[in-house]
């Protein structure tokens, strides 16, 4: 007879604060022009606490929206059909196609009322296959200027790493120099410099707080995790949001020294790569009834968070920000603060190449004490689909244990509900594991 | 033999070209994958450029390393790596553009025997002023790794003769599209496919030759052809040359393009600079746009009007690599500046291998409609 | 100890009874509108053809696509599973499993036990399964078997290019009226499906013995095909259309 421990579980204390905390976010950008505040348009991996500099501004990274409209099928269907009327392609990131077809409708997501307008897209071009182009329609569409800067993946692969840095520095300067222009006000480089120091701190916080998933039984479950997310990927530069992740992280300190389980029959821990299926998160929930946690996903420690890998231990620690570590300068103007930005951007995880990060997957299953990985195919992401294969082969013959399915982050029409909880049944029953219900 | 007879053989025959050139100048050859990769610099340091392209036959042998929802050059391309058909490359470049191709070099260099590979981290952001100091910097890298590898250093004459090669190259093929602009064009749009692709898989000085002797024959060619209606066709990568053959067949010529096997490729110039990877730098950054690169959609849709309308086209088949994100953010936009300049157009999408039956019908229903509004 | 093991598949309802580890019995229906109903009847001609009556079966477990909605199961397993034990118990020396059904198509590696160790499933397409032999088969004007019969009389390649199957058929009759020869385009189906099914297959490790089971493994053609792109001898059970059948009641016994 299986035994299932059942650990004492209780619900998180910070959670209604940071729920607010989000919602805030996104409603500001409806009343933010009232404010006096610019709206700014770009990708979550843009160091968009630089804006600070211009003075008060709500950033939307594009994705986070887009993962919200998509949770909710009722508006994300005619939001994708009014895309697809426009003539613009259906293979393309779901994120996107939820965002604009928000935008097409005029309607925006957290209020029902008109799509906001934003002042200008000013964005990092985070994804080779798409980015810029997506804020190019929203520039078309809206009559608004846009800029970009180059993203520092694929860097040390050969070539000149220094020169590389050094050129995206340079951007970060031309493009303050561009702001200043096209919105007619002067830069303050010390509100730029401040946002920014909170933004590093927030994103190393964000990071410590997934790496304390690594404990048993798990303090946070994934749900609660991907609902919080958003406070770090919007708010990063915000004092607000430092207090708030402070008081997450220190709940869940005083939930690991008291075993308090987000799962309480937990007995088998699984991580992700990737984003989940957002009109499907309910697959979680499911999951639990087998007893199984979801200790992380690899891609919300180092998107919005930051860590250090230790790759010749294979262990990973809290990062430290960038003025910390030694031989970094104490930013004093914004020649520095672009320099830091570039520099800390160029050494992050999130630029990792696809060696280095075969390498990082592996060090985090060990971290999390996870039995396998979940691997997620979304149809419409080529830069993280392209190689899954490969690392499925990776992980496999390293020993870990993967379970993948297609499907589709931001898409409900493009996921087989049916067939996805067969396919992880399947694989549960191979790794000897039944619905508790069935023990 | 005329020369469009001898770019078909060497496209036939393009593996065993490519070897025979090898030993026949006891030289190295060196694959590229994507237009933004400076075959200029690849000749200076004595190797044969060789574009690595697909062979358009059914495979299964990429699904273990690519998903399927990759534009399928990427995954025809790596095939062709894992079958074998590309073990006489030395070297493998490829330039950042796309994620896709991205790819095909990161599989390729993993799974494929290969002696040297090079990534050129290519500028995204050519608007900026800071991207033409910083491909020179990456052309230095790329030199010195190329100079390592073969031994023998890349002088600034070998520069000087490669750019002057290539600009020649560039030069003789524009003479020859503007043969095009005839009203019956002595040359059909699957040749200049050949003739584009052969220059990406030949000696280029060999190929200027050819060209030489194409532009003697064109004026008294004459292709006993009706030339129908005159299209252009855009879009990413296409040298699927077969279907363009079989387009040509239903009353129709292909009189001008913009594609990566087409003018997007060779159309710019390198401009003489006495600093001559300062001067590669600044062609590649200002060359013809490609969506995977550049985000700005101005200037490319700016060059592909003009050609539309110096070659006097009457519709445009756009046609697109599928799931290709790049290209395929730009056709709504290319969609409407067509029909805002009143020039029809049909878009048709396509993979590794393509339905003909299908395709042929979508071609004619189009052309019946242009020949009748021309009528 | 008697057990019984229930394939509610798309097209068909298998059900095998094992007794002291030894086949007693099989039988299979088309699955119809009503799969209980049709599961019911399937398991009693089987009890019938064993000589033992219903209440002699100990435990009775479900398999297949409509596995969770047969009520008088006492359990059910996946496919995977099933395919995995029914394989083991007919040829140990298996450790890769090609199951082509109807609709789907699974690649199983699994030890020397029959536990899986690894699978593969074709993804929201049906060009790699059974249903697209059916439907070519239909746009040749043939029936099945002779599609399979004059398949291995081709002698020329017609490649399929379209990946789709719905494509796939209109692109058959397009080679039709190019004056194809019937055999040569029904062996460029049998091709098409051996390619996406293996390319699917090689995300597991393939390793010897390679079985293919379903009710597709009784299609010679398909087989040869396998065996080509594959590049490894293929083994077919004995009536393999009921090896998942065999492992679930395998598994009721364990």
């Amino acid at each position: 007879m299986t035994t299932v421990t059942k650990y004492k579980t209780a619900p998180l204390k910070c959670w209604q604060k940071g729920k607010e905390l989000r919602l805030e976010a996104y409603r500001d950008l409806a009343t933010g022009h009232e404010q006096g505040k610019l709206l700014v348009l770009g990708c979550a991996a843009t160091p968009y606490g630089m804006l600070a500099g211009l003075g008060d501004f709500v950033f939307l990274a594009g994705e986070p929206y887009g993962a919200s409209v998509a949770a909710d099928p009722p508006v994300s269907i005619p939001a994708m059909e009014t895309y697809e009327a426009k003539g613009y392609a259906r293979d393309m990131c779901g994120y996107m196609r939820n965002f604009l077809g928000t935008m097409f409708l005029d309607k925006y997501y957290f209020t029902g009322g008109p799509f906001p307008k934003f002042d200008f897209a000013w964005s990092v071009r985070h994804c080779p296959a798409g980015h810029p182009k997506w804020h190019q329609i929203v520039s078309d569409y809206q009559g608004i200027p846009m800029n970009y800067i180059d993203d520092e993946t694929m860097l040390g692969i050969d070539g000149d790493q220094q020169a590389r840095i050094d050129y995206v520095a340079g951007q970060y300067l031309d493009s303050i120099e561009w702001m200043e222009k096209i919105t007619k006000r002067k830069y303050d480089d010390e509100k730029g410099i401040e946002a920014m120091r909170n933004y590093f701190y927030n994103e190393a916080l964000w990071g410590e707080i997934n790496l304390l998933n690594g404990a048993i039984p798990a303090p946070l479950d994934i749900k609660s995790m991907f609902a919080l997310m958003p406070i770090s990927m919007l708010r990063r530069h915000e004092k607000v949001a430092t207090e708030f992740l402070t008081e997450l992280r220190d709940e869940l300190k005083d939930r690991i020294a008291n075993k308090i389980a987000a799962v309480p029959n937990e007995r088998y821990r699984m991580c992700m790569l990737t984003p989940p299926p957002w009109s499907f998160l309910k697959v979680f929930r499911y999951l639990e009834n087998y007893g199984v946690v979801f200790a992380g996903t690899y891609v919300y420690l180092i998107n919005s968070g930051e860590v250090k890998f230790l790759y010749d231990k294979g262990t990973v620690i809290p990062a430290t920000a960038p003025e910390k570590r030694p031989g970094w300068p104490i930013m004093k103007n914004r020649e520095d603060l672009c320099r830091t930005v570039a520099r800390w951007r160029a050494e992050h995880p999130f630029q990792s190449n696809l060696e280095t990060r075969k390498k990082e997957y592996v060090i985090m299953f060990k971290h999390w004490k996870a039995n396998a990985y979940l691997l997620l195919i979304n149809r419409g992401c080529v830069p993280m689909t392209t190689s899954m294969y490969d690392f499925q082969r990776d992980l496999n013959r390293q020993g870990i244990p993967t379970s993948m399915f297609e499907g589709n982050f931001a898409d409900c029409r493009d996921i087989d509900e049916t067939g996805v909880l067969d396919r992880l049944e399947t694989f549960l029953e191979g790794q000897g594991i039944q619905k508790i219900q069935d023990l | 033999m005329g020369a469009i007879e001898k770019f078909q053989e060497v496209l036939a025959t393009r593996h065993q070209y490519a070897q025979d050139w090898k030993k026949k100048h006891n030289g190295k050859a060196i694959g590229w994958l994507c237009t933004y990769s400076p075959v200029e610099i690849m000749y200076a340091a004595g190797m044969l450029p060789v574009r690595i392209l697909g062979s358009h036959e059914v495979q299964d042998v990429t699904d273990r390393y690519l998903f399927p929802t990759v534009c399928p050059f990427s995954r025809d391309a790596l095939a062709q790596g894992l079958k074998g058909r590309y073990n006489y490359l030395d070297v493998l470049t490829m330039a950042r553009t796309c994620s896709h191709v991205q790819g095909t070099f990161d599989n390729w260099k993993n799974y494929v025997p290969i002696s040297l590979t090079y990534y050129i981290w290519m500028p995204q952001h050519v608007a900026s002023r800071r991207a033409k100091p910083l491909l020179v910097q990456e052309y230095k890298g790329f030199v010195q790794a190329l100079e390592k590898f073969t031994g023998k250093k890349i002088t600034d004459t070998d520069l000087d003769k490669a750019i002057e090669l290539y600009n020649t190259n560039r030069k003789l093929m524009k003479q020859v599209y503007e043969f095009r602009k005839k009203e019956e064009p002595p040359i059909t749009g699957a040749e200049c496919m050949e003739m584009v692709v052969a220059s990406q898989l030949m000696d280029i000085a060999e190929h200027n030759k050819l060209l030489e002797q194409l532009l003697k024959e064109l004026p008294n060619r004459k292709l006993n052809r009706n030339v129908g209606v005159r299209l252009m066709m855009v879009g990413s990568e296409m040298d699927d040359i077969v279907f363009v053959k079989m387009m040509e067949t239903l009353n129709c010529t292909v009189v001008i393009d913009e594609h990566c096997t087409g003018s997007r490729y060779f159309w710019d110039e390198v401009k003489p600079d006495k600093d001559h990877l300062a001067a590669i730098a600044a062609r590649y950054v200002d060359r013809w746009q490609c969506p995977a690169v550049a985000a700005e959609f101005k200037p490319r849709a700016d060059r592909i009007l003009k050609h539309a309308k110096d070659w006097n086209i009457q519709g445009v088949l756009l046609y697109q690599q599928k799931f290709c994100d790049p290209h395929e953010f730009d056709i709504p936009t290319l969609l409407k500046m067509f029909k805002d300049n009143n020039i029809a157009t049909l878009v048709l999408e396509f993979d590794v291998t393509i339905p003909f039956g299908q395709f042929r019908t979508r071609i004619e229903a189009f052309l019946e409609i242009l020949e009748l509004e021309l009528v | 100890m008697i057990t019984a093991g229930i394939d509610v598949g798309a097209k068909t309802i298998k059900a095998v009874i094992v007794k002291d580890n030894k086949i007693v019995a099989r039988s299979m229906n088309p699955t119809g509108f009503e799969p209980v109903v049709t599961a019911e009847k399937t398991l009693e001609e089987a009890v019938k053809q064993a000589g033992i009556s219903r209440n002699d079966i100990k435990k009775i477990f479900s398999t297949g696509a409509g596995r969770k909605s047969i009520p008088f199961a006492d359990h059910n397993v996946t496919e995977v599973t099933a395919d995995a034990k029914g394989m083991n118990y007919l040829l140990p020396s298996v450790r890769t499993i090609v199951d082509i059904g109807a609709e789907e198509a699974r690649g199983i590696s699994s030890d020397a036990s029959g536990r899986v160790l690894d699978f593969s499933k074709n993804d929201k397409c049906a060009a790699g399964a059974g249903a697209f032999v059916e439907s070519m088969s239909r746009a040749l004007e043939l029936t099945v078997p002779l599609m399979i019969e004059i398949s291995h009389k081709s002698t020329k390649e017609a490649p399929i290019n379209a990946t789709c199957a719905v494509f796939a058929e209109s692109e058959v009759v397009s080679l039709i009226h190019t004056k194809i020869d019937k055999a040569d385009i029904a062996h460029a189906v049998h091709d098409a499906i051996a390619s996406r099914v293996s390319s699917m297959v090689r995300r597991i490790p393939i390793e010897k013995d390679v079985a293919l089971i379903g009710g597709v493994a009784n299609n010679t053609a398909i087989v040869e095909a396998m065996k080509k792109h594959l590049g490894v001898e293929i083994k077919v059970p004995e009536k393999p259309d009921y090896v998942s059948a065999l492992g679930a009641a395998l598994l009721a016994a364990a």
